[in-house]
């Protein structure tokens, strides 16, 4: 079967679309040798000669002499001649600059303007086609035809494109508060402008990142209710405009700082701690005098962690290794309205009644202050929750890994109690611990929680 | 109206602000009577005249004394660097004079001059002709360094930066010189320098980026949207002075970044949007910070040179990265 | 010519005080133009006010004459910007230029601004048999040639640049016949018969002014002292050398010209350094009582307008100034 080759028209130039055929050296038939003259063609800049890349019998000539051929369309067949030298394949260099084809994406459909695309068209320019002149440039450049329309976005449910949102920024005017003029309530360029010129928008103060001093805008009071009340995400859900940066009622609000954190961490601990709790009270019958409960605690904490120092430990589930620490460092759950930070008591099995208590003070202090370092809200061994101060008895607490075990502790209360002989009023306080089952035992657990219950129970 | 290509509003930009303003030149070797060699000063010379659209002879040092020299005396000249591969031998003059005149003399002289080079690679040209180098200039101090992205942004940064009493560097990516067109209107309005541009709004991820690699940023965000990822995209744009702001405010809200640059990685800008990102977002990042540059080799030779530039795939990639830590 | 020797004589004055301000700790590095005087006060001599003067860093003679006071020339060896801002000499002369021959494109960047807008200016640039190698001073008179530009560069050819002799700087027989590879008119002339520069600058001045194009002037002459007061020259040339070209002094030798006429006596040079001293005396008084300028000085004046993102780092500089001074 005989071997056709097509020869198709390369870029006789850097980057020229198409050539015309001025005149062809072969006739269909005629038989050609590989770089003989083949053909004559006229580019926009200069008259070239196209040699045969093949050695054979000339089949087809897909032109006559004034037609237009458009670089990479087919120019001439060639039979391969078997016996004679022909030139090796070589890879494709793709170096073509092929003719025009649209590559960019088209503009993306949504409800602000779109023109509609031009795919693959030939420049009009005064009803004429006009070869395009793309310049003397080196290599190969894609070009296009599709028209792109820059999206307007519905960002802190003010719409505007980015080039208005960017001029907002650098003339430090707050968007939301801008009356818009455009389509469907679109803030323009001019509006912005505006606003600057007559003051009537400036930013508020933005949130320092850092301690440095910023180049600000002065603060102004709050400002007025937005006029446009209807102003509609792109999802078609009514929003308030208001920027992203102020805390807005009844709007998402961004979580940060504390709050977002404890989102995050929870959700984790919820994700790999096998979580089971215990419960039961300790009779504080016996105590003599008035005692510091919390201080009481973490030394009833301290003593069950000697006891079964399996609670006071630190579980990795994916390496499944666990470390048993000498020392007792309680992270002691302190709420705020910023949201809960949990400060560790370090080494709480040294201290004494008086040290506790002036730990305790000094960490419930530098958490209002936000003086905290980082450092210390963290590594701490085991937790402890006493919500008991505002109501409830029981409870499971949240284990957070890498700890395994936490005590709530619950309200105070009279109960009555059934003794030998009869019925008392004992003030007794309920105990929670939730451990985490994969790292304790229900029997080290029970064994902590009667260690603990012990040490309450103790006059002092 | 106007619908045009990067080129096209880069032309349109000149005409414009030369047919307003007396003291703006040209200058630059194939600007006049071809119009430049990419077309970018097309049919200038023809409307302003061979005193107002200067073919230089060929020496780019010759080109950046005589911006410094024109600047200094009161007119506003936009030189141009054939292709940023050629503008090393500017950089003396650029960062010697141009970017310190005003500081050493205590503002009693000036230079209010654009330096303009086709930027990047992906155009399959010959070796020097797809620099991008907008990191060795982003260093000097009292420089503007700017890139468009878009025909619009080419046209309004443009006027911008003829207009800025200070030197600018104006970096035009020459892979999407002529890739779409945007209706451009010939309006003279400028766009503001020093501020980012937000193209896309998201709320998982935000891709830094600038010049050429704003096409690639934009697909994988769409592409990150088919997998339920909403990735914001911002154009830096002006790369020197940084708005960090806009990154910062972005990235508070995402808790992850991507940079892109088709630089070579080592100490490219991205280096320092991360190192800010760093110094001022660490507690609000939830994942590191990516960066998906050119690799720290020399952008290759045109047959490789497409697997060197930073491709919608390894965007995505490093952007999924930043989601599957936690 | 009593005008031009005194002026000569001044400037000798202010050198050697300079020299004795740097040796005794009063002001950093400085070039002396010990030798240089005919030279250079013929080359600002024969300028009108409203020419442009582009110098290296030791015209001091032409600057001077032009309006550039001692205590700016202290300002800025001194280490303060503000020797850049001269109150005196016209805002359009450039300031001191350390980077080798980048002056010469900056006389021919404003010799075109002259001729775009029509003026009838001429841009002067100075510059030493070192410098004429450069790349920027070839690109100048190229350009200058290329474009019958206003311009005038001066090759002060003192025979040294630093340690390197005239006779291995160039193979050229003479460095005014590199202006032939320009199609420029040349001269060389003796630099310390202050006539003869006249009568070139003069010629070359007035052929610029008329639309006729640029020149070159080639001055010899000889730096009778160090390259700069970090230098000593006695490591690379020799005593005899030196002494040989003393005699060759250009101030005595005009005083005995004038003096021959009748146009000056001892009691003239008496009297005139008398002047010189005190206007001296009180040019250092002025520089010594200048206080350094505060810590803000480095951001102010980096841009026309300092960007938002360098507000903090300029603040930061005053704190941390403020804390360590009280």
């Amino acid at each position: 079967m005989a071997d056709i080759k097509t020869f198709y028209l390369p870029d006789l130039g850097e980057g020229l679309p198409d050539a015309t055929v001025v005149e062809w050296h072969v006739k269909e038939g005629d038989t050609v040798k590989l770089d003989a003259p083949l053909v004559s063609m006229e580019t926009a800049k200069a008259v070239v000669d196209v040699p045969s890349p093949f050695s054979g019998k000339v089949t087809k000539l897909h032109g006559a002499a004034g037609d237009i051929i458009e670089t990479g369309a087919a120019l001439a067949d060639v039979e391969i001649d078997p016996n004679a030298k022909q030139r090796a394949d070589a890879e494709a260099t793709g170096h073509h600059h092929g003719p025009k084809k649209s590559v960019g994406s088209p503009a993306p459909d949504n409800a602000s303007k779109v023109v509609a695309s031009d795919d693959g068209g030939e420049i009009e320019s005064n009803g004429k086609p006009e070869r395009e002149d793309e310049g003397t440039v080196v290599g190969a450049m894609v070009s296009g035809n599709a028209v792109h329309t820059e999206q307007v976005s519905s960002a802190g449910g003010v719409k505007a494109v980015p080039a208005v949102r960017a001029l907002a920024k650098k003339l430090k005017i707050d968007l939301s508060r801008v009356r818009p003029t455009g389509a469907e309530g679109v803030v323009t360029m001019k509006d912005v402008k505006d606003a600057a010129a007559n003051g009537s928008a400036a930013l508020g103060a933005a949130p320092a990142r850092s301690a440095a001093a910023r180049h600000l805008a002065p603060e102004l009071p709050e400002p007025t209710a937005a006029p446009q009340r209807s102003a509609v995400s792109l999802a078609g859900k009514p929003v308030r405009t208001g920027p992203p940066s102020q805390a807005v009622m009844g709007q998402p609000e961004q979580l940060k700082g504390v709050r977002r954190n404890m989102a995050r961490v929870m959700a984790d601990a919820h994700a790999q701690v096998v979580p089971t709790t215990i419960v039961d009270d300790a009779d504080l019958h016996a105590w003599i005098g008035k005692q510091d409960i919390t201080a009481r605690l973490v030394r009833a904490i301290v003593t069950a962690c000697k006891a079964v120092p399996a609670l006071n430990a630190w579980f990795d589930g994916k390496n499944l290794t666990r470390t048993l620490h000498p020392q007792v460092d309680i992270g002691i759950a302190v709420d705020t309205d910023d949201g809960l930070f949990v400060p560790a008591l370090r080494n709480a099995d040294m201290l004494d009644a008086a040290g506790v208590r002036g730990a305790i003070k000094r960490l419930r202090t530098q958490v209002e202050d936000r003086t905290i370092p980082a450092s210390e809200l963290s590594g701490y061994t085991i937790s402890l929750s006493n919500f008991g101060m505002f109501a409830g008895r029981y409870a499971s607490p949240v284990v957070v890994p890498p700890t395994v075990a936490i005590v709530g502790a619950g309200k105070l209360s009279h109960d009555v109690v059934a003794v030998m002989g009869g019925i008392e009023v004992h003030r007794r306080m309920p105990l929670s611990l939730t451990f985490d089952h994969r790292a304790a035992t229900g029997g080290e657990a029970a064994r902590f929680l009667k260690a603990m219950m012990d040490d309450l129970a103790a006059p002092h | 109206m106007a619908q045009i290509t990067l080129i096209e509003a880069v032309t349109q930009a000149l005409a414009y602000e030369m047919a307003h303003d007396d003291s703006v030149v040209v200058l630059g070797e194939d600007v006049g009577v071809n119009g430049g060699v990419f077309r970018a000063t097309q049919g200038l010379q023809e409307k302003f005249g061979e005193l107002r659209v200067i073919d230089t002879p060929l020496d780019e040092t010759t080109i950046a004394g005589l911006t410094v020299g024109l600047a200094v005396q009161g007119m506003k000249p936009v030189a141009e660097a054939q292709f940023e591969g050629f503008i090393y031998p500017m950089m003396e003059q650029i960062a010697c004079h141009a970017a310190r005149l005003r500081h050493r003399t205590r503002g009693r002289m000036t230079v209010p001059a654009v330096w303009r080079a086709p930027w990047g690679g992906g155009i399959r040209a010959p070796e020097h002709h797809s620099e991008a180098n907008e990191h060795l200039f982003t260093n000097i101090p009292g420089l503007r360094v700017v890139l468009p992205s878009s025909p619009a942004r080419a046209y309004g940064l443009l006027l911008a930066a003829i207009r800025d009493p200070d030197p600018v560097m104006f970096f035009e990516p020459k892979r999407i010189y002529r890739q779409y067109k945007e209706e451009v209107p010939d309006d003279g309005e400028a766009l503001p320098l020093d501020v980012c541009f937000v193209l896309r709004d998201g709320t998982d991820v935000t891709l830094v980026t600038w010049g050429a690699q704003v096409k690639e940023a934009l697909e994988a965000a769409d592409a990150l949207a088919e997998e339920g990822i909403s990735a914001e995209v911002i154009d830096v744009a002006t790369l020197t002075p940084l708005d960090f702001d806009t990154i910062a405010e972005s990235v508070t809200k995402t808790g992850r970044c991507v940079i892109v640059h088709e630089a070579p990685r080592t100490a490219g800008f991205g280096a320092e949007i991360a190192a800010r990102l760093m110094e001022e977002c660490f507690y609000d990042l939830l994942a590191p910070v990516q960066r998906v540059t050119g690799y720290d080799t020399h952008i290759p030779l045109f047959r490789l040179e497409m697997k060197y530039l930073p491709s919608v795939e390894r965007i995505v990639d490093a952007a999924k990265r930043t989601l599957a830590v936690s | 010519m009593v005008e031009l020797y005194k002026l000569m004589v001044s400037t000798r004055v202010f050198d050697a005080k300079s020299v004795a301000l740097q040796r005794t700790g009063k002001l950093g590095t400085y070039a002396s133009c010990l030798g240089h005087e005919a030279a250079h006060v013929g080359i600002g001599s024969a300028m009108k006010r409203e020419d442009s003067l582009a110098v290296s860093y030791r015209e001091y003679g032409a600057q001077l004459y032009r309006g550039v006071q001692p205590r700016e020339v202290y300002m800025y060896w001194g280490g303060d910007e503000r020797g850049n801002d001269f109150a005196k000499a016209p805002k359009h002369d450039f300031a001191w230029c350390v980077p080798i021959g980048t002056q010469c494109l900056h006389a021919a960047g404003s010799a075109l601004a002259f001729k775009i807008r029509g003026e009838k200016r001429v841009a002067v640039c100075t510059i030493g048999d070192g410098g004429s190698s450069k790349g920027d001073f070839y690109g100048a008179i190229n350009v200058a040639g290329a474009q019958n530009l206003p311009f005038v560069a001066v090759i002060v050819n003192n025979q040294w640049a630093i340690s390197v002799p005239r006779k291995i700087q160039s193979g050229a027989e003479t460095l005014a016949q590199k202006a032939i590879a320009a199609g420029l008119p040349t001269i060389q002339v003796d630099g310390n018969d202050i006539i003869a520069v006249r009568k070139a600058m003069e010629d070359a001045m007035d052929r610029a002014r008329n639309g006729e194009g640029a020149s070159v002037i080639e001055a010899v002459t000889y730096r009778l002292g160090d390259h700069t007061t970090a230098d000593d020259a006695r490591r690379y040339r020799g005593e005899d050398e030196v002494k040989e070209a003393w005699t060759k002094d250009p101030v005595p030798r005009l005083r005995k010209w004038l003096e021959a006429k009748g146009a000056w006596d001892e009691a003239k040079e008496k009297a005139w350094l008398a002047e010189c001293d005190d206007w001296m005396d009180k040019e250092v008084d002025a520089y010594l009582q200048t206080k350094t300028q505060p810590v803000e000085a480095m951001f102010d004046y980096l841009y026309a307008e300092l960007p938002a993102d360098l507000v903090a780092q300029r603040q930061q500089a005053i704190d941390l100034d403020r804390k360590s001074h009280g």
